[in-house]
C-alpha cells in the first residue's frame, strides 16, 4: 500500500516536471520577441478600456506570466479578496454558532479550526496582500518610477501566496478526504506551546509550511518596496515630497524585513520540534514562554504592519475631499517613523499575565503607552484635517472617517489594555477582541475600501455605483460598531475569548454581535456586486481627473498618469496607426486576446 | 505622447519563471516536512531547475547548464552531509537533497553535450 502510493506519487511529479518543460519551451518559442523593437504598440481592448501591451501574452498566460507592476498589483488584490471571502465565511459559521449559549450547528473542534483558519487568513492571507496590492500598484506611479526595483521577485513573492493558501486551507478538505487522519489545525493564530506542539496532526505542519512560505513572500516583497523607494524615484521626487502613502509603505517594509524572518525561524523552529524531536520549546529545552516571546516580538510589530499602510491611504485620500492639505504632513511622517521603531519595543504587553518579572512588565507597560502618543498625533492629524474644509462625502471619504472613528475606539482601548492592572482584569476576556477588530476590521479594512474606491476610475476606467458604495458603507459601519462594542461589553462581563459555548447571561451581547456580524456580511455582498458589476459595465469616466482634484491643486501623480494612458489610449485607437503586429502576434495565443 | 505610460523600456513584461519558483519551493518544502521522498525531489528539480531559468532570462548567468552544474553541486553537498551524518527519517530527507542533486547534474552535463554536439 505504501510503495503503491509512492509509486503514484513519483509518477505524478513526473508527469507535472514534463508539463512544466513542454510549456516552457512552447513558452520560450512564441516569445521570441525583441521588446524594444516591437515598438511598444497598443490598442485600447473592447471590454476593459485598458491598453493592452503587445509584449504581454494573452488569456491566462498573461496573468501568470506578469511582471508588471500593475499586473501584479490587480492580482494581489483579486487574491486579498479571495482570502477576505474565506476568512469570512469562516467568521460567519462562526458567529451563527454564538448565537445560541449551547453548542447547535458545529462541534466545538470545527469551531477552533475555524477559528485558527479565521484569524491566520485574515491577518496574512488578506491584510498583508491587499495592503501589498495598493502598494505594487501605486508606488511606481506615486514616484514616478517605472516599475518595481526588482519586477521578477516581485512576481515570485505573489505567486507564493497561493501554494501558502492552499497549505493553509488544506486541513478542511483534506479531514474529509482521509476521514480524519489530517485535519485543519486547531491552534488559534498565536499557536501558542506546548498546545502546538502536543497536536499530532499533519495538517498543523500543513499550516505552519503555508505561514512560512507566506512570510518569504512578505519579506521578498518589502526589500523591493524599499529597493524600489530609495532608488527607483524619478527625477522630481525627493524625500521631501515623498507621497505619505510611500512612507508608510517604506516604514512597513523595514518592520517586515525585521520581523518576518524571525517569525519564519521560530515557525522552522516549531516543525522541528513537532518533527524531528528538538526540544526548542519543551520544558526541559527553552521553555513554552520562549515561544510567546518570539511570536510576539514578531507579532507586535506585525499589528502595525498592518495598520501603517492603511494609515497611509486615509492620510492621502482624506486631505483630497476636505480640500485641504494633510495637517501637518511631516509630524504624520515623523510619527511613522517613530510607531516603526517603538513598535519593536512593546511585544511583552501579550504576556502580562505570564508571571514575567514586574519590572519587565512595568517597563513594556511604559513603551505601549508611548507608543499611542505617535497614533494619537494622526488621530488629531486627520482631525484637523477635516476641521473647516470642504468636505465631499463621496466613498472613499465616507470610509476614512469611519476609519477615524474606529481607529480612535480600538486604540483607546488599547491603551487600557497597555496598562497591567487593567490588562490582568480583562486579558483573555472578548474585550481584547473587540480592541483589536476595532483596529483590523473597523480602521484597516475601511481604509482598503477607501483605496478600492477612491482609485476604482484608475485601475478599471469605470465608476463604480455610488449608492450601492454609500449602502456597503453604512452596513460595514453599523455592523462593526455593533459587533465590537458588544465584544468589548462582554469582556467587561468577563466572557472569556476562543469558546464555542458560553454561559446564559452572555447571551444577549452575542445575539447583538453576531447579528451585527450579519450585517457587515451582507454589506460585503453588496461591495462585490457592485466591483464586479461596475467592472463590467460601469460608466466610463470622461476625463483623467475623475475626482476634480486639479480644482483644489490637490492632483498627485498617479492621476497624472491615468491622464497620459487615456490619451495615448485615444491617440492609438482613433489614428490606428500604432496597432502594429510584432514577431510574437502570429500565434494562437492571440486568438483570445481581445476577452482579457 | 508617452507610448506606455508607466511602462518600463527596460524589462520585458512577462516572464514565466516567477511561478515556478514559487511552487517549485512550496512543494519541496512539503515533501521535505512530511517526508515524501518523491515530492521532495521533483519540487527540488522545479525550484533548482526555475532559480536557474529565472537567472539565465535576466542575464546573471550566461550559460544555463553550467547554471545546473553548479546548483548540483550545492545540493549534493548538502545532501550528502545531511545523509551521512544522520540515520532515520532525517537520512531519507538528505536522501532526497541528494538524489535532486544528482539529477540535476545530470541534466546539465546532459543539456552542455547535447548542445555542443548541435552547434
Ligand atoms: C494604540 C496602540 C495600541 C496599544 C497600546 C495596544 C495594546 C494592546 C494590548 C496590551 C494587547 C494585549 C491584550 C491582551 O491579550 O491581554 C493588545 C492585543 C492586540 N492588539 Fe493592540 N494595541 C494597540 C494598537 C493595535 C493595533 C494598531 C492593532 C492592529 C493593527 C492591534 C492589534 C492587536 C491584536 C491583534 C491583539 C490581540 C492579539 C491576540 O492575543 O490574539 N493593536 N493590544
Ligand atoms: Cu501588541
Amino acid at each position: 500500500m505504501v510503495e503503491a502510493g509512492q509509486i503514484a506519487l513519483t509518477v505524478v511529479m513526473g508527469v507535472l516536471l514534463v508539463a512544466v518543460a513542454t510549456f516552457l519551451s512552447r513558452y520560450e518559442d512564441w516569445r521570441s520577441y525583441s521588446p524594444l523593437a516591437s515598438g511598444g504598440s497598443g490598442y485600447v481592448g473592447e471590454g476593459s478600456g485598458q491598453a493592452h501591451h503587445s509584449e504581454k501574452p494573452a488569456g491566462i498566460v498573461r496573468w501568470l506570466t506578469t511582471v508588471d507592476h500593475k499586473d501584479i498589483g490587480i492580482l494581489y488584490g483579486a487574491f486579498g479578496l479571495f482570502a477576505f471571502a474565506w476568512g469570512g465565511i469562516a467568521v460567519l459559521l462562526m458567529r451563527a454558532e454564538l448565537a445560541t449559549a449551547t453548542s447547535q450547528i458545529i462541534g466545538a473542534n470545527f469551531y477552533n479550526a475555524l477559528m485558527t483558519t479565521h484569524g491566520i487568513t485574515m491577518l496574512f492571507l488578506f491584510g498583508t496582500p491587499i495592503l501589498a496590492a495598493f502598494g505594487n500598484y501605486f508606488v511606481p506611479l506615486l514616484i514616478g518610477a517605472d516599475d518595481m526595483a526588482f519586477p521578477r521577485i516581485n512576481a515570485i513573492a505573489f505567486w507564493l501566496l497561493p501554494p501558502a493558501a492552499v497549505l493553509i486551507w488544506a486541513g478542511f478538505p483534506l479531514a474529509t478526504l482521509t476521514g480524519g487522519d489530517i485535519s485543519a489545525a486547531e491552534t488559534s493564530w498565536t499557536m501558542y506551546t506546548p498546545l502546538s506542539v502536543e497536536q499530532m496532526n499533519p495538517g498543523v505542519d500543513l499550516m505552519l509550511l503555508g505561514l512560512h512560505l507566506s512570510g518569504v513572500s512578505a519579506t521578498m516583497g518589502a526589500i523591493n518596496f524599499i529597493a524600489t523607494i530609495f532608488s527607483e524615484r524619478g527625477e522630481s521626487v525627493d524625500w521631501a515630497n515623498l507621497d505619505i502613502f510611500s512612507w508608510t509603505m517604506l516604514t512597513q517594509s523595514g518592520i517586515i524585513l525585521f520581523s518576518f524572518p524571525l517569525l519564519g525561524s521560530a515557525l522552522v523552529m516549531l516543525l522541528l520540534d513537532r518533527n524531528l524531536g528538538t526540544t526548542f520549546f519543551a520544558v526541559d529545552g527553552g521553555g513554552a514562554l520562549l515561544w510567546q516571546h518570539l511570536f510576539w516580538f514578531f507579532g507586535h510589530p506585525e499589528v502595525y504592519i498592518l495598520v501603517l499602510p492603511p494609515m497611509g491611504l486615509v492620510s492621502l485620500i482624506l486631505p483630497r475631499f476636505s480640500g485641504r492639505k494633510l495637517f501637518g504632513f511631516k509630524f504624520v511622517v515623523y510619527s511613522t517613523l517613530a510607531i516603526g521603531v517603538l513598535s519593536f519595543g512593546v511585544w511583552a504587553h501579550h504576556m502580562f499575565s505570564t508571571g514575567i518579572d514586574p519590572r519587565i512588565r512595568a517597563s513594556f507597560m511604559a513603551v505601549s503607552l508611548a507608543i499611542a502618543v505617535p497614533s494619537a498625533v494622526k488621530t488629531f492629524n486627520w482631525i484637523t484635517t477635516m476641521w473647516n474644509g470642504r468636505i465631499r462625502l463621496v466613498a472613499p471619504m465616507l470610509f476614512c472617517i469611519g476609519f477615524v472613528q474606529n481607529f480612535i475606539i480600538g486604540g483607546v482601548t488599547g491603551v487600557f489594555l497597555a496598562s497591567v492592572p487593567v490588562d490582568l482584569v480583562l486579558h483573555d476576556t472578548y474585550y481584547v477582541v473587540g480592541h483589536f477588530h476595532f483596529i483590523v476590521m473597523g480602521a484597516i479594512a475601511m481604509a482598503g475600501f477607501a483605496g478600492i474606491y477612491y482609485w476604482f476610475p484608475l485601475y478599471t476606467g469605470r465608476m463604480y455605483q455610488k449608492t450601492l458604495a454609500k449602502w456597503h458603507f453604512w452596513l460595514s459601519m453599523i455592523g462593526s460598531n455593533a459587533t465590537f462594542i458588544a465584544m468589548l461589553i462582554l469582556g467587561y462581563g468577563g466572557m472569556p475569548r476562543r469558546y464555542a459555548t458560553y454561559l446564559p447571561e452572555f447571551a444577549n451581547m452575542h445575539l447583538i454581535a453576531t447579528a451585527g456580524a450579519f450585517i457587515m456580511g451582507f454589506g460585503q455582498l453588496i461591495f462585490v456586486w457592485n466591483i464586479v458589476t461596475s467592472w463590467l459595465e460601469g460608466p466610463k469616466v470622461q476625463s483623467g481627473d475623475p475626482w476634480d482634484l486639479e480644482d483644489v491643486g490637490m492632483k498627485t501623480k498617479e492621476w497624472a498618469w491615468f491622464e497620459r494612458k487615456r490619451d495615448t489610449a485615444i491617440t492609438v485607437t482613433d489614428g490606428g496607426e500604432e496597432v502594429a503586429t510584432d514577431g510574437g502576434e502570429a500565434d494562437s495565443a492571440d486568438a483570445d486576446r481581445d476577452e482579457t | 505622447m508617452d507610448e506606455q505610460p508607466g511602462l518600463s523600456d527596460e524589462y520585458r513584461k512577462a516572464s514565466p519563471w516567477p511561478v515556478f519558483v514559487a511552487f517549485g519551493l512550496a512543494i519541496f518544502e512539503v515533501g521535505i516536512v512530511w517526508p515524501l521522498f518523491p515530492v521532495a525531489v521533483g519540487g527540488l528539480l522545479l525550484f533548482v531547475g526555475s532559480i536557474v531559468g529565472i537567472l539565465r532570462e535576466s542575464g546573471y548567468v550566461a550559460n544555463p547548464w553550467n547554471g545546473l552544474v553548479t546548483a548540483s553541486v550545492l545540493c549534493l553537498v548538502v545532501g550528502a552531509v545531511i545523509t551521512l551524518t544522520t540515520t532515520g527519517s532525517v537520512h531519507l530527507r538528505g536522501l532526497a537533497v541528494l538524489v535532486g542533486g544528482v539529477v540535476v547534474l545530470a541534466a546539465g552535463v546532459f543539456g552542455s553535450l547535447f548542445e555542443s554536439t548541435h552547434a
